[in-house]
């Protein structure tokens, strides 16, 4: 069926740049994750705070992170901004975008963790004399993480899978680079094929850490 | 009748029926006590195949339940089983949840289905509770549905598992009530109970479980007040 | 000569709203049915199939869904059977959220507690009368709002499938070209925005409705 010859060394010949490519995936993957958790933080925080303005950006930043394309959001941070005056590299277009959907994201993973601990836990350890911070810190806190652990893992995941999107807008990472190198080398099979090993890589080492400190978090119990 | 030839049983290492005998006439009550995890549950669940065993037989109307040849789906209508746990189906209201098994295994049609239903809610007690769904009500009229859910299927033994084990203490009544009105109608009943006083009151006969083996079996009034064993009336003194 | 937004820009980006919608609709439901099956695969008492099935859906969750296209459409042709771009990306689609769909059902057959099995079983029901009757309605409306949830995540990614120059173009492709006539992205793309944003917002508002009317019914009470 297959009257085709894959040729593999053209891909090797070119792996340097395609490892590089890897890293600068794995970087804004991770940039992405911190920058979304501390805004997510805000986020969580300002949704139920009094003041009516913090409140309603808080809602609006995660109903359009959650509710539009994350290819639209990228769009819009380098396309869109354009309007303002605002003309952002490729990378940082991906890369505030991809944080920005994380963040509305990561602001509900985060709201439900804390939800997820009943209130009877509090009222148990003041009861036992603990200080509004020590009871916060030793007895909600670590509950929260067990909560919202592996939901943030997922979101890791979901945010490596984004900055593929960057391919569109011409930014070299993982995906852009195999497009650049493939359409030199007329070989889209065999590049495609060994990026998706790659992610797949990626993927893998970055769940079995997870389960790792999973099992930690997890002692006493399973994660709920 | 239902007999039951040296069943053995295992979870993995754990040995739970180590040769069992027990026979069971046509109209007769019959409670399995003893501590928890002593296998009667077990037992329970295999005679209904819903657990398969390791060696001996059970034997139902002269069928083998564990044998290859038999149809287990068609025996199991013959025999009803209530558990601890609740488990009225929540997605259905009481009519349905009694009317579905004769609907899609008996075949009926809906509406005579539905009837069939009425009537055996009716008859624990439910009669004002047909369109409800599990969620509306208490335990114990939850664990009555079930009862009236397994009756539907006019079986001829009903398999009781710890039916008011999960109940809160003032719930507990209304369900033995329930199941004193079956063995007054002559149903053929094998219960899994700690309620030794119903115990006493209902059964024919009861069997003290210990460690996986029958230890003693007798009339029901002389084993709980004259136990002739050392580990039954050990037993009798801490839940007395 | 400067170009304005028309009328007309309105009603083609419409109907690329409308294509996004068809195409949320054909690869949803493709994918729901696999990843049905393959999720109750996943329950199966055997290990192989256990094992393969789950690396399989490990697959799908780990690759970016780009890759997928042009791995598939490459593949296709390199076996002599080139797929116009609409079908591969339906197919691609279907696929894709087939694996995740297979997640949800799986945790929504486990959910069922038991004893609602051994209940069916005991009234002499057969393993497929009590899966059909029992297990699915309990489990499957358990799951519904992950389901949901999956189903919305589809609707924005079908944005992806512009990347293999597919024909006819759905919402965010149709406001691509659009762009590219009149120069003023922000306007046009704040307008993609919107017409997702009410999508997505109408889906999940009658979603929760549907939900909120059994679960005060149906849940069990504790």
């Amino acid at each position: 069926m297959l009257d085709y010859t894959f040729q593999w060394r053209v891909v090797w010949k070119h792996w340097p740049e395609l490892f590089q490519a890897g890293l600068l995936t794995l970087q804004l993957t991770l940039l992405s994750i911190i920058i979304g958790l501390v805004i997510a933080a805000l986020l969580a925080v300002f949704k139920d705070s009094d003041n009516p303005i913090l409140k309603s950006a808080s809602i609006a930043w995660i109903a359009l992170a959650r509710n539009t394309p994350a290819l639209l959001q990228i769009y819009m941070a380098y396309f869109g901004l354009g309007a303002f005056g605002i003309h952002l590299t490729p990378y940082t277009a991906v890369l505030s975008a991809v944080a920005f959907n994380n963040a509305g994201y990561l602001a509900e993973i985060i709201r439900g963790g804390f939800s997820s601990v009943p209130a009877s836990q509090k009222l148990a350890a003041r009861g036992l004399g603990l200080t509004p911070a020590q009871s916060y810190l030793y007895v909600t806190l670590p509950q929260v993480l067990r909560a919202v652990f592996l939901p943030i893992v997922n979101q890791v995941i979901w945010a490596m899978l984004a900055t593929s999107l960057g391919m569109i807008i011409g930014l070299q990472e993982l995906t852009g680079m195999t497009t650049f190198l493939q359409s030199q080398t007329f070989r889209p099979f065999e590049f495609y094929f060994v990026a998706a090993c790659m992610y797949l890589v990626i993927a893998k080492i970055a769940t079995v850490l997870a389960q790792l400190v999973a099992a930690y978090l997890s002692r006493g119990g399973a994660v709920k | 009748m239902i007999e039951i030839d040296n069943v053995h049983k295992s979870f993995g290492a754990l040995e739970v029926l180590k040769g069992i005998d027990l026979v069971v006439d046509k109209g007769e009550v019959v409670c399995l006590i003893g501590a928890s995890g002593s296998g009667k549950s077990t037992l329970l669940l295999c005679i209904n195949a819903l657990e398969p065993i390791a060696r001996g037989r059970i034997v139902v109307d002269g069928i083998d339940v564990h044998s290859k040849q038999t149809n287990q789906d068609k025996l199991r209508r013959k025999l009803g089983i209530v558990f601890q746990q609740f488990n009225a189906f929540p997605h259905l209201t009481a009519r349905q949840n009694v009317a579905l098994a004769p609907r899609k295994v008996l075949k009926m049609p809906p509406k005579e289905a539905g009837l069939l239903a009425e009537q055996h809610l009716e008859k624990v007690g439910l009669g004002d509770k047909i369109e409800c769904y599990p969620a509306q009500l208490s335990g114990g009229q939850q664990q009555r549905l079930a009862i009236a859910r397994a009756l539907a299927m006019s079986p001829d033994y009903l398999l009781l598992d710890e039916v008011t084990s999960a109940l809160d203490p003032e719930l507990v009544g209304e369900v033995l009530d329930t199941l004193r009105m079956l063995a007054k109608d002559g149903m053929t009943m094998i219960a899994v109970t700690h309620e030794m006083p119903f115990a006493r009151e209902v059964a024919d006969r009861v069997a003290f479980f210990h460690q996986g083996v029958i230890h003693e079996v007798g009339a029901a009034g002389a084993l709980i007040d004259h136990p002739k064993e050392a580990r039954t009336r050990e037993f009798l003194g801490k839940i007395l | 000569m400067i170009y304005t937004f028309t009328a007309n820009d309105l009603w083609f980006m419409a109907r690329g709203a409308g294509i996004t919608f068809v195409l949320t609709l054909v690869a949803g439901a493709l994918g729901s049915v696999m990843g049905f099956l393959i999720g109750w695969a996943r329950t199966s008492r055997n290990p192989l199939l256990r094992g393969l099935l789950g690396a399989y859906v490990d697959i799908i969750r780990s690759i970016p869904l780009i890759i997928q296209f042009v791995l598939f459409n490459s593949f296709m042709a390199i076996a002599g059977n080139p797929l116009d771009p609409f079908t591969s990306g339906i197919i691609t689609l279907s696929v894709y959220i087939s694996g995740y769909v297979s997640e949800v059902v799986k945790a929504g057959i486990e959910s069922v507690p038991a004893v609602m099995s051994k209940a069916a079983r005991g009234l002499g029901m057969t393993y497929a009368q009590d899966f059909s009757n029992v297990v699915v309605p309990i489990g499957m409306r358990t799951v519904f709002p992950a389901w949901v949830g999956l189903m919305l995540g589809l609707m924005k990614d079908t944005s992806l499938i512009a990347v293999l120059g597919a024909t006819p173009p759905e919402l965010l492709r149709a406001s691509q070209i659009i762009i590219n006539r009149i120069q003023e992205p922000l306007l046009i793309l704040l307008g993609a925005g919107a017409f997702y944003f009410v999508m997505c917002y109408v889906i999940t508002l009658f979603a929760g409705r549907y939900e909120k009317s059994w679960r005060q019914k149906h849940e069990v009470a504790r």
